[in-house]
C-alpha cells in the first residue's frame, strides 16, 4: 500500500485511493477488510484546517472546535461529546460526518444490504442500537454526533466541486443505489459555513457517560421563530424532525421502542433550552 | 512435622476431596491491629517497574529466533469441517509450519462455537502468519446452533449433571408463609477483558519445555501441559513474572499454549501465540449469563421460612456450573432452602471463571428478591437482614464470621437515605440500595517460601507464585519486612518461575493472600530464627533476648547491632529460611462477608442511571495491606458497575456469532463512570485461620455491586429492575411496569 502526502489540490490523486484525514475511522476499515485500496491519499496538506468566524475547515479536529467558545453551542457540545479525547485529537469535521454507521452486522461484513445483500440483519436480529426512522429498507443508524449539530445550524459545505447544505449531504439508501451519501468518487470536502443562530444546544443519550456513539441524539437551533431539530441515532442519516409531534411517526423495531421515549423525553428538553 | 491429611479442597466455589501433605503451622498469630509494616499502606514495588515500562510481560518477551502463531478460530457457532488444506497457507512467504485438527489436541473439525480452534500457522512475522489462515482453505457444513439455555435445560443438553440441593420442607414453608414473592431476574454474559490478551511463548530445549505465559497459576499449566504431553512435570519449566490481568480466566494452559508446543516443536524454534482482542473476545472465557426463577416465603415479621430457586446457567460449549445458587444457600437463615441448577450446553463461547463466579450472578438474584419482599413487608431492608441472620447453615461454624459488624458500620451510609432522596431534582430521582456479600477465600494448602539472607543485609523472598496484578506481592514483601525487622526497600521479592522457587497455588478464588501470606512468614520467620542465633553467639547473649528490628539485631538490655554486621560474618553463604502454609481449620466453613450500600441517580424520563457513590464495608480478616486492599475494593466496584449497567456481550440469534467483539462496541465502563468509593475493611484477624488470619480480598467486591444498584434504583423510583445490563432499555421497562402497577393500585386517574 502507497501512502501519498499531497501539498496542492492540484496534485492527481490516483482513481483507486483512499482519502484519510485523521485516520481514526479509516484504518480501522481498512484493518477490519472493509475497506480496500491501493493507495493512501493523507489530505491534511490540502483540506483547510482552522477556524474563521463562521468558516470552519474540513480539517479542523474536534478538540479544536470544542475549545473554541465562538462556535454554536450545538456544534461545540456535539464535538465534546463524541468519542473520546484521543479520537476527538485527530478526527476531523468532516471525517466525522463521512463515518460509516456503526451497524454490528455492516461492521462484522454480514452480506447486508448496504453490502450489497439482499436482506438487513438487523431488523429482525439483534437491532437495539439501531434506527426508529427511515428504517425499512435498512436499519441502521447514522452514529454522528457532529452531523445532527451541523444540520440544525443550518450549515453548508463547499466541496472540490460544488456548494451544499450539510442536509443535502446524505441520502437513505435505496433497492437501486446503497450509498448513504451523495459525495462523488473523489470528491472532497473542504470547508463548512456555519450560521451563529440565536440558540442552539445538543444532548445526548449514551450507554455510558462518554465515548459511546448516541442512543439518540439531539441537535436544535432557533433563530427567531425559526427552529430546526436533528435527531443522530435514530435513522440511517441524520434525522431533520418537521415537529415535535414527528416523533409519534417513528416506527421503531421491537427492540428500539425505548429511543422513541427518549427522543420524546430529549426533545422537550431541548426546546425549553431554545426558549 | 510433613503431615498427610485427607481434606476438601475449595477453589472458585468448586469442591473436592484431595489428599494433601500439611506442615505444622507453630506461630501464633500476631495481636490484632497494625504492626510495624503489616497493616500499614505500602505502594506497590512492583509500581515503579510497571510505570517506566521495565516490567516484562510476556507480550513483551521476544525471544532470539521467534516465531509468531496465528490460529483460525471457527467462523460459525456450530459447524463441521468437511474438508480442509493447508497447502496454500504452507507456501506462504515466511510460513515454517501449520496444523490442523488432528495434530495438536486443541483443534478440532467439529467447532461447537464461535471461536473455537480449527488450525494454525508460524510464520516469522505475525503478519505473514495472519495472511496465511487467510489461505486455509476450508469447506464447512454449517449447523444449527442451540442457543436458548432453558431449551437447553429442557432437552437435558448439559455440560454436567444438574444439582440440586434441599434442606427442610420448602413446599410445607411456602403454605405457611404470610408472604410470598416470585420473581425472573436474568444476568447477561461479562467478558473478563484483560488487558494482555491471553498468550504464551513456547521453547523446547532438548527434551525440556520452557513455557512463558500471562497465567493465574503456575503449577497447574505445568502439570496440565506435562499431563497432556505425557512430559515428567520437572521437564516443564512455568515462566510468569509480571500478567495484565485474568480475572478467573486464564487458570488453565489454554488452546494457545499447545498450538505454540507443537509449532515449536515442529520448527525448532520459539513460537509466540498471542490471541488477538477479537479472539480474546470470543475465545478466553466469559462470565456467562444466567436465568433465576426464585421465590422467598416470608412470615410478616419478615422471618424467612422458605427460599427456593431454578437456575440455568447459559454455560456454553464447555466449562462448569458455577454455583448461581451459592448465595440463596449459604447467606441466610432460612430452614427451608430448595435449589436445582442447569449448566445449559449451548453452541456458544464456554464460560470460565470469573471474579466470585456464580455468587455474583446469584446474589444479585437473591438480594434484589430481598429487597422486593422488603418492599411488600414494608420493611426496613438492613432490618429484614438482621433479623435473618445466619449462625451457619449446616453444622460447621464458620471459622469468622463479623458480618453483624459490617452491617452496623452500613448504618452510617444507610442512614444518608433521606438526604440522598431529599436532593432528587426534576426527572433525577435519587434513592439509597444495599446488599450482602457472601464468599469463599480462605486459600489453603500446599504453598511454600523461602527466604534468603545474605551479607548485605538484604532479604530475597522466593516462590514460584505470580501476581495477577493484586498487588499479592508487595502484601508478601510487607510480611517478610515485618518478621524480618527489614525496611521493605530492604526486601526483594523473586515470583513467577517453576524452575526458580517452591510450589505455590492458584491466584483465583481470592486465595493468594490467605494462602501464600502463612508460608512467607513462616519462612521469615526460619530466617530470622537462624540469625538470632549467630547473633547471639557472636555477641554472646542469650538467644531469647534477642529480635529483630529496623534492619538491627536488637536486644533486650539495649544492645543493637546493625544486621549486616551478623550476617557479614556469612560471606558468601546465606541463610535460607523455609516456611509451609499449614492445613486449614478442621471442620469449619471459611468465608468472607461484606455489605455495599450504593447511592444512585436515576433520570426517569430517559432512563439514565448513575452511580454516584458505593460504600463497600468487608470482613476478610487482617488486612496486610489497606492501600493495595482498598484498589481491590475500588476494581472490584468498577468491574461490578460495568456488570450492572452497561457490559454486555451480544449475539446474532439466528447465526449465534458474537456481534460485539471490540471495545468500541463491548462497553466497559470508563473513569467518567467511576462514583465514589468509599472502603471500610474490619481488619479483624480470623482466629482461626493460619499465622495470619487474613482472607482474600480478590473477589468479595464485586459480589455485591449489582444488587445494591438495582436496590438503589427501586428505592430512588419503585421500579423492580430484574435483568443485567439495566440498560436504558430494561430501566424504562421497569419504570413502566412500576406506573402501572400504581395505576392499577390507585385506580385509573380520572384525568391526564
Amino acid at each position: 500500500m502507497e501512502l501519498l502526502q499531497p501539498s496542492s489540490l492540484d496534485d492527481p490523486i490516483p482513481s483507486n485511493s483512499l482519502l484519510l484525514s485523521g485516520g481514526t475511522e479509516v484504518v480501522p476499515l481498512l484493518r477490519d477488510g472493509l475497506l480496500d485500496a491501493d493507495v493512501l491519499v493523507d489530505v491534511r496538506g490540502i483540506v483547510p484546517r482552522g477556524i474563521d468566524g463562521t468558516r470552519i475547515g474540513a480539517g479542523t479536529t474536534l478538540a479544536e472546535l470544542e475549545v473554541d467558545s465562538a462556535i454554536p453551542d450545538a456544534l461545540r457540545e456535539a464535538c465534546r461529546l463524541a468519542a473520546s479525547p484521543q479520537l476527538r485529537n485527530m478526527g476531523s469535521l468532516a471525517g466525522n460526518l463521512l463515518q460509516s454507521t456503526r451497524c454490528w452486522y455492516w461492521r462484522l461484513d454480514f452480506p447486508c444490504r448496504l453490502h450489497g445483500g439482499d436482506t438487513c440483519h438487523a431488523r429482525a436480529g439483534e437491532h437495539r442500537e439501531h434506527a426508529i426512522f427511515g428504517n425499512g429498507f435498512c436499519a441502521s443508524a447514522h452514529p454522528s454526533d457532529v452531523a445532527a449539530a451541523l444540520i440544525a445550524l443550518g450549515a453548508t459545505m463547499r466541496t472540490t466541486k460544488r456548494e451544499l447544505a450539510v442536509a443535502d449531504l446524505y441520502r437513505l439508501p435505496t433497492d437501486d443505489d446503497r450509498s448513504l451519501t451523495t459525495l462523488e468518487p473523489g470528491e472532497l470536502i473542504l470547508e463548512l459555513e456555519v450560521p451563529q443562530p440565536e440558540r442552539s444546544t445538543y444532548l445526548k443519550a449514551m450507554e455510558r457517560r462518554r465515548w459511546s456513539f448516541p442512543i439518540v441524539g439531539v441537535a436544535a437551533a432557533r433563530t427567531g421563530d425559526e427552529r430546526t431539530i436533528v435527531l443522530a441515532g435514530v435513522a440511517p442519516t441524520p434525522w431533520v424532525l418537521d415537529s415535535p409531534e414527528a416523533l409519534a411517526d417513528a416506527t421503531p423495531l421491537p427492540g428500539t421502542a425505548y429511543k422513541v421515549e427518549i427522543a420524546q423525553a430529549l426533545v422537550r428538553r431541548v426546546l425549553q433550552a431554545l426558549a | 512435622m510433613a503431615r498427610l491429611i485427607r481434606t476438601e479442597k475449595e477453589v472458585e466455589g468448586r469442591f473436592e476431596e484431595v489428599w494433601l501433605v500439611v506442615e505444622e503451622d507453630a506461630l501464633e498469630q500476631w495481636p490484632a491491629g497494625a504492626r510495624e509494616i503489616v497493616g500499614k499502606p505500602a505502594q506497590r514495588v512492583t509500581g515503579p517497574m510497571r510505570a517506566l515500562g521495565e516490567a516484562r510481560y510476556t507480550a513483551d518477551l521476544r525471544l532470539p529466533g521467534m516465531l509468531q502463531a496465528a490460529v483460525l478460530r471457527s467462523p460459525h457457532a456450530h459447524a463441521r469441517v468437511k474438508k480442509i488444506s493447508l497447502e496454500r497457507a504452507l507456501a506462504a512467504p515466511g510460513v515454517r509450519a501449520a496444523v490442523g485438527p488432528g495434530d495438536v489436541s486443541v483443534l478440532t473439525d467439529e467447532p461447537g462455537h464461535q471461536g473455537q480452534a480449527v488450525a494454525a500457522v508460524a510464520a516469522d512475522t505475525i503478519g505473514q502468519a495472519r495472511a496465511a489462515v487467510a489461505l486455509i482453505d476450508v469447506e464447512w457444513d454449517v449447523r444449527k446452533p442451540l442457543l436458548d439455555p432453558d431449551e437447553a435445560a429442557e432437552k437435558g443438553q448439559l455440560v454436567g449433571e444438574a444439582s440440586r440441593y434441599e434442606r427442610g420442607d420448602v413446599d410445607r414453608a411456602l403454605a405457611q408463609a404470610d408472604v410470598v414473592v416470585e420473581a425472573e431476574y436474568r444476568t447477561q454474559t461479562v467478558l473478563h477483558s484483560s488487558f494482555e490478551t491471553h498468550q504464551s511463548v513456547c521453547e523446547w530445549r532438548g527434551d525440556s519445555l520452557d513455557v512463558y505465559i500471562s497465567t493465574q497459576f503456575i503449577f497447574g499449566v505445568r502439570d496440565e501441559v506435562a499431563g497432556k504431553l505425557g512430559l515428567p512435570p520437572d521437564k516443564v519449566r512455568v515462566v510468569c513474572e509480571y500478567m495484565g490481568g485474568g480475572f478467573g480466566s486464564k487458570n488453565g494452559a489454554g488452546d494457545y499454549t499447545f498450538i505454540a508446543i507443537e509449532l515449536a516443536k515442529r520448527t525448532g524454534r520459539p513460537v509466540r501465540c498471542a490471541l488477538t482482542r477479537r479472539e480474546e473476545n470470543l475465545a478466553s472465557g466469559n462470565r456467562n449469563a444466567t436465568i433465576q426463577r426464585l421465590t422467598v416465603g416470608a412470615k410478616t415479621d419478615g422471618t424467612l421460612l422458605a427460599l427456593t430457586g431454578e437456575f440455568v446457567n447459559a454455560t456454553g460449549w464447555d466449562g462448569w456450573a458455577a454455583p448461581t445458587d451459592g448465595p440463596m444457600r449459604l447467606l441466610y437463615d432460612c430452614e427451608n432452602v430448595r435449589t436445582v441448577l442447569y449448566p445449559a450446553k449451548l453452541n456458544t463461547p464456554p464460560m470460565k471463571a470469573f471474579r466470585a463466579p456464580g455468587f455474583v450472578e446469584g446474589t444479585f438474584g437473591l438480594e434484589c428478591l430481598l429487597d422486593e419482599l422488603a418492599a411488600k413487608l414494608d420493611m426496613d431492608s438492613l432490618e429484614l437482614r438482621r433479623l435473618n441472620y445466619a449462625n451457619s447453615t449446616d453444622d460447621r461454624p464458620y471459622s469468622s464470621k463479623n458480618l453483624m459488624e459490617c452491617y452496623r458500620r452500613a448504618e452510617q451510609h444507610w442512614g444518608r437515605r433521606d438526604q440522598v432522596r431529599a436532593r432528587s431534582d426534576g426527572p433525577w430521582k435519587r434513592g439509597v440500595g444495599l446488599a450482602s456479600q457472601i464468599w469463599y477465600g480462605g486459600g489453603g494448602p500446599p504453598s511454600y517460601a523461602w527466604v534468603r539472607l545474605g551479607s548485605d543485609g538484604r532479604a530475597t523472598v522466593i516462590t514460584a507464585m505470580q501476581d495477577i496484578g493484586t498487588g499479592t506481592a508487595t502484601a508478601m514483601t510487607q510480611i517478610a519486612a515485618e518478621e524480618l525487622g527489614l525496611p521493605i526497600d530492604r526486601v526483594d521479592f523473586v515470583l513467577g518461575d517453576s524452575a526458580r522457587g517452591p510450589y505455590a497455588s492458584v491466584s483465583a478464588g481470592s486465595s493468594t493472600t490467605p494462602s501464600m501470606g502463612p508460608a512467607v512468614r513462616a519462612a521469615a520467620t526460619d530466617a530470622a530464627r537462624q540469625v538470632l542465633e549467630i547473633a547471639a553467639q557472636r555477641y554472646d547473649q542469650e538467644g531469647r533476648v534477642l529480635s529483630l528490628k529496623g534492619g538491627n539485631v536488637v536486644s533486650s538490655d539495649g544492645g543493637s547491632w546493625p544486621l549486616e554486621e551478623v550476617v557479614g560474618l556469612l560471606e558468601d553463604a546465606q541463610i535460607l529460611g523455609k516456611g509451609a502454609r499449614g492445613p486449614n481449620p478442621t471442620g469449619m466453613q471459611v468465608l468472607t462477608f461484606g455489605v455495599q450500600v450504593a447511592e444512585v441517580a436515576v433520570d426517569v424520563e430517559t432512563g439514565e442511571v448513575r452511580v454516584e457513590r458505593v460504600a463497600a464495608i468487608h470482613d476478610v480478616g487482617r488486612v496486610i495491606n489497606p492501600l493495595g486492599a482498598s484498589s481491590q475494593v475500588e476494581g472490584g466496584i468498577i468491574q461490578g458497575i460495568g456488570h450492572t449497567l452497561s457490559e454486555d456481550r451480544l449475539l446474532d440469534p439466528a447465526s449465534g456469532l458474537t456481534l460485539n467483539p471490540t471495545f468500541d462496541t463491548y462497553k466497559l465502563p470508563t473513569i467518567a463512570d467511576v462514583p465514589e468509593i468509599v472502603t471500610e475493611l474490619l481488619d479483624i484477624p480470623d482466629e482461626h485461620l493460619t499465622n495470619l488470619g487474613s482472607k482474600g480480598l480478590g473477589e468479595p467486591p464485586i459480589v455485591p455491586t449489582a444488587a445494591a444498584i438495582a436496590n438503589a434504583i427501586r428505592d430512588a423510583t419503585g421500579a423492580d429492575v430484574r435483568s443485567l445490563p439495566i440498560s436504558r432499555e430494561e430501566m424504562l421497562r421497569a419504570l413502566r411496569e412500576a406506573r402501572e402497577r400504581e395505576r392499577k393500585k390507585h385506580g385509573a386517574p380520572t384525568a391526564v
